[in-house]
């Protein structure tokens, strides 16, 4: 009876094995609810002490969701921890603190109140140990956000798709005191990439990373976009149902005011076409290519045979792609009689 | 294709607040403000408001007041957040109820959130999402204080979170995700900005995410899950194109995820169902025009009369209702 359960498969239980959980549950739950008053009333009365950190500890281990827990706990280092501790000793406190959200994180790698916290921590990392002025200034910081790097990278190995995770790489990519050559994390989506095509997570970050290296000037947009359509067209090849590939395709090849380029591709997913007749993926690819051809070069293209050519596709799609029947019409209405 | 079992369904939600026997009830007290939300909504579009009484509902709402921050908690002596906020507004407007509240003071809370970058934080201590943006501009909007919002601000933040897929992520620079489309095209179009979204390429997008068994995904190559039903369609509602998806495999999907034992919807198949799949169960449910149930307004998602009368009626629109 979750407010929000995903995956937790269900069990039929006769009503007495219902009710012995029931009284199995009872003293957890007695005492699940006398730590959850203890802290409440400690929270109330501003108690800022060690041990009412302890018992926060205790509860968010069997509670990770407890926001107003972790609030609690923040409040606790503020103000009664921090301001009795040296830097050394606040940098250790924090240090206790990652280690612990890893910890949840692996059990619970999805509840946004752990990353959050983990944030938290990074950012209240004191300078030092050396004194302004010199080179280890913050060499605490530097070394938690390459930590960093690594934590993240493990919770993406365990789960490619984790959009918790990959947002917190992009937090951390964006934070470090010393920032990473973007084309070191080029290299990293290509290997997340070449392990799995379908990690679509991976192609979404290769196209921030592309556009932040195109306005730097840092990589030659044409050039590089030519890199782009070859491993495309491994990923489009190897796997014609997978959209990925087909929704980063798009994007490559954008509003098509390249002609040279459209033409190339449009050849291109004919030729895969020939190997799978069926493909929706090729079939509804090469509608939006001609439809490009027709908008942005209407001079130099033979309209009413482009024009002939999409009414078959559509035609085709509608077989092979029945769930979105309506959408082919309406693309076929709007190509005019 | 099997009915919604609407009995089925009243009862569970009914049973849910009867529940604490069970530890998952306390672990989940943090939650308990938008599970009123989700069950009270769910109660509405099938057409049994007083399942749960209206009284004790506003009591335990007007018990989640945090005095010190000047909103609403997600239980009583739980910190006020944005989250909670906009649930206990939506349950006291569905109850006729608003005069409880010192609006005055919800409305400084929502808008101390707002950063410079125009986005939300969730609470003081700073979390930021496009979730929370949208649950300020929306219990802005139910409050009627929206001419306190710097629009420019938040709508140029939502613009920065469009992709190239025309979707809508967390956060700048974040993935295209079905629930961030919802969050991101909903505040757009409270704000009357729908000219920010690229109708055509988000349409298919959104298209995309229906699976060859029905149920929608929220992201390219996942699983179907019982709540993109609402996300994905509501964000098809605004743009006008929930015929583009198969509503009958859709339909089908949704009636496969109910209990048949003991009510309530699950996130898929076989799973055990919970308060929050079965609000949005309903709720893809009544966007898909089901037989016998009250429309449902895909922008505020509450029931369409109410945000009618309020004068709040965006230019969404749902497949029209069939008979049975």
């Amino acid at each position: 009876m979750l407010c929000q359960q995903h995956g937790a498969k269900r069990v039929r239980l006769s009503k007495e094995a219902i009710e012995a959980r029931k009284q199995k549950e009872q003293s957890k739950i007695r005492d699940y609810l006398a730590l959850n008053d203890d802290i409440l009333t400690r929270k109330r009365n501003k108690d800022y002490t060690k041990e009412a950190f302890n018992k926060t500890t205790q509860l968010l281990q069997l509670n990770p969701e407890f926001y107003t827990v972790w609030n609690y706990r923040r409040l606790i280092l503020l103000h009664g921890i921090f301001p009795n501790s040296s830097p050394v000793e606040i940098n250790e406190q924090l240090s206790d603190e990652l280690s612990m959200t890893t910890v949840a994180l692996k059990a619970h790698p999805k509840v946004y109140w752990i990353w959050n916290h983990r944030r938290w921590c990074l950012e209240n990392v004191p300078n030092g140990p050396g004194d302004e002025g010199d080179s280890d200034y913050l060499g605490w910081k530097q070394d938690y956000w390459k930590k960093e790097m690594f934590v993240v990278e493990k919770m993406l190995d365990v789960d490619a798709r984790n959009f918790h995770a990959w947002s917190y790489r992009r937090y951390v990519l964006a934070s470090m005191t010393t920032p990473r050559n973007p084309k070191t994390e080029l290299a990293y989506t290509k290997r997340k990439i070449e392990a799995n095509f379908s990690n679509f997570s991976a192609w979404h970050q290769r196209s921030k990373v592309l556009t932040l290296l195109w306005s730097k000037g840092e990589l030659d947009e044409h050039q590089s976009k030519e890199a782009e359509f070859e491993l495309i067209k491994n990923a489009m090849f190897t796997v014609p149902e997978d959209q990925s590939a087909w929704i980063y395709h798009r994007w490559l090849v954008g509003e098509g005011h390249d002609k040279a380029i459209l033409d190339r591709e449009i050849d291109v997913i004919k030729m895969l076409l020939e190997e799978q007749p069926d493909s929706k993926w090729c079939l509804d690819s090469l509608v939006h290519y001609h439809l490009l051809l027709i908008r942005n070069h209407p001079s130099s293209v033979d309209v009413p045979a482009l024009t002939q050519d999409c009414r078959t596709w559509l035609k085709e799609l509608r077989t092979v792609d029945a769930a979105r029947v309506r959408r082919y019409e309406e693309i076929e209405q709007e190509l005019g009689v | 294709m099997s009915d919604l079992l609407v009995p089925l369904h009243v009862q569970y939600i009914q049973s849910l607040g009867k529940s604490q026997d069970e530890l998952v009830y306390h672990l989940t007290a943090h939650l308990r403000m938008n599970a009123i939300y989700w069950g009270l909504t769910a109660l509405c579009i099938m057409g049994h408001k007083d399942a749960l009484d209206r009284q004790e509902m506003i009591d335990y709402v007007m018990s989640c007041w945090d005095e010190e921050a000047g909103s609403f908690g997600a239980h009583p002596d739980h910190d006020a957040h944005i989250l909670s906020t906009l649930s206990a507004v939506q349950i006291l407007i569905m109850q006729d109820a608003l005069d409880r509240v010192d609006i005055d003071r919800v409305v400084k809370f929502i808008l101390s959130l707002q950063q410079p970058s125009g986005v939300f934080a969730g609470d003081q201590f700073g979390e930021i999402d496009t979730r929370f943006l949208f649950c300020a501009v929306n219990a802005l909007s139910l409050l009627g204080r929206l001419s306190k919002l710097d629009v420019e601000k938040t709508v140029g933040y939502i613009e920065q979170c469009r992709n190239f897929d025309g979707g809508f992520g967390s956060s700048i620079g974040a993935e295209s995700h079905a629930s961030q489309v919802f969050v991101c095209v909903g505040a757009l179009a409270i704000l009357d900005r729908l000219d920010v979204v690229d109708v055509p390429t988000l349409s298919w997008w959104l298209a995309e995410r229906q699976l060859p068994n029905g149920g929608l995904n929220g992201r390219p190559e996942k699983l179907e899950d019982v709540c993109y039903s609402f996300w994905v369609l509501s964000s098809l509602s605004v743009l006008n194109k929930v015929h583009w998806i198969d509503a009958d495999k859709l339909t089908s999907f949704i009636m496969s995820a109910q209990d048949p034992e003991n009510g309530g919807i699950a996130d898929r198949p076989g799973d055990m169902p919970d308060v929050f799949h079965t609000h949005f169960g309903v709720a893809g449910l009544s966007i898909l025009g089901y037989p016998g149930l009250a429309d449902l307004d895909p922008v505020y998602c509450m029931p369409a009369d109410i945000i009618e009368r309020m004068g709040l009626r965006k230019g969404w629109k749902n497949l029209e209702r069939r008979t049975f």
